[in-house]
């Protein structure tokens, strides 16, 4: 087993392909904290993040068959994992048992901003956007509602809430590049 | 389809953020394989998130990482291939009644299939008539723009092309960003090369004498289309090697060279 220091990323794509473990080394050293902040955004109990990045290096390493280069970088399949894995944690039976359950009803409660979680990353660049944008990506990206779940809950027209969403995210684009 | 208007629409980043709905996401995809710009598009925003992502990094627990290589390496794929046959309906003896189903059901896969094939070389045929319009459509977009003496206000990317063409069997082409300084790569048509050779792309410098710029290995694979190279700052052309599987440092073969040296 070797590990390199660096890796072009379709060779990291071959390497992990082949279950090369010091490839997997590689990406999880180079990419497990850049989803630990992401998940961290998404759920709220610290052991429970601990275990979504687990799954989703596990998963990572085992669907690594299904990951298609032409759709997207690494990375960004990594980060949908991760976001899906977090997203699925914050709904499981465990999690709401031991949480306050927060159905999106109208009724939209605006949790404190956590130092080192909230402001940091896309959190802190969404607190840039207008009221309004930032809670429509809140509400999608990071706690995972459906578009017709927002349009119900605020009620406003679908077609709108998907407007709305992607003129944010193109807003949320210009704040990184 | 305005492909400008398309990129500005906020599509690329519900994409790569895990926003759309699973139709949504299939014709996303149909149209990055149609328009390679939209494809670079995606791929320059995806770069974009990335960095920000990894420069906002916390780091884990440290003892994570050793639940993590246990998992992967003692219950790994092994498991998990179980889950998977798990899923599958096992074979049972079956009545007389069930085998007429089952036959039925051979019967129209085998026609799905027999669709499927005509339908799949329909869309091939319709997928290079594409490539080539939207090549088309990108010559004249540029030319267009060039002669009226503005690009589109404040651009994030313009694209200059250049092609290596060899004979009827060999032809690349390379959109190169002089913004970004981002380089891709799509392959029309290429032969195979023996197993221990690959491509090997290069930038030659403007500079006089300078070598030539390695800018990435080329992994030849079907329904692959784009691929993404390494950034180059300068170039006045691009050109392909055969080199031994890896790379090379320099070029040891014969260059297939752009035709149309880029200008600047």
């Amino acid at each position: 087993m070797s590990t390199k220091n660096t890796y072009e990323e379709s060779e990291l794509v071959a390497a992990l392909r082949q279950k090369d473990s010091g490839a997997f080394t590689y990406l999880y050293d180079h990419y497990s904290g850049a989803l630990y902040s992401v998940i961290r955004q998404i759920v709220p109990d610290a052991e429970l993040v601990n275990d979504v990045l687990q799954e989703s290096f596990v998963n990572i390493w085992r669907r690594m068959d299904s990951y298609d280069e032409t759709k997207g970088r690494l990375f960004t399949w990594m980060l949908n994992i991760a976001r899906n894995a977090a997203i699925d944690k914050t709904r499981s039976k465990a999690f709401q048992q031991g949480q306050k359950q927060v159905p999106l009803d109208g009724e939209l409660i605006q949790p404190g901003v956590r130092p080192g979680i909230d402001d940091i990353g896309l959190k802190k660049l969404i607190y840039k956007l207008k009221e309004e944008q930032r809670q429509l990506i809140d509400l999608s990206y990071f706690q995972g509602y459906t578009h017709e779940q927002i349009a119900q809950a605020l009620h406003i027209p679908l077609g709108t809430v998907k407007t709305r969403i992607r003129s944010a995210l193109t807003q949320l684009r210009a704040l990184l590049s | 389809m305005n492909v400008k208007e398309y990129i500005a629409s906020g599509i690329i980043e519900s994409y790569v953020m895990g926003l759309l709905t699973e139709t949504e996401r299939k014709e996303f995809e149909a149209v990055c394989v149609q328009y390679p710009e939209v494809a670079m598009a995606r791929s320059s925003f995806e770069q974009v998130l990335e960095d920000q992502l990894l420069a906002d990094a916390k780091q884990p627990p440290a003892h994570l990482k050793q639940q993590v290589f246990e998992r992967v390496t003692t219950t790994g794929a092994d498991s998990y291939t179980e889950n998977i046959e798990e899923e599958r309906t096992p074979v049972r003896s079956m009545g007389a009644w069930k085998w007429i189903a089952a036959a039925s059901i051979i019967l129209m896969a085998a026609s799905i299939y027999w669709a499927f094939d005509i339908n799949k070389k329909n869309k091939e045929l319709q997928s290079k008539n594409n490539e080539l319009e939207t090549r088309l459509k990108q010559s004249n977009d540029r030319l267009a723009a060039s002669q009226s003496g503005t690009g589109s206000n404040s651009p994030r990317s313009d694209f200059k092309m250049a092609t290596i063409t060899e004979g009827t069997n060999a032809s690349v082409s390379i959109y190169w960003d002089t913004l970004s300084k981002d380089v891709y790569l799509i392959i029309n048509n290429m032969p195979k090369t023996p197993s221990d050779k690959q491509y090997q792309l290069w930038a030659l410098l403007p500079e006089e004498g300078a070598a030539p710029l390695d800018l990435g290995m080329i992994q030849l694979k079907q329904e692959r289309l784009l691929y993404r190279m390494k950034n180059v700052q300068n170039a006045k052309a691009f050109a392909i090697t055969v080199e031994p599987r890896g790379g090379s440092k320099s070029p040891t073969t014969t260059p297939m060279v752009s035709s149309i040296p880029v200008s600047l």
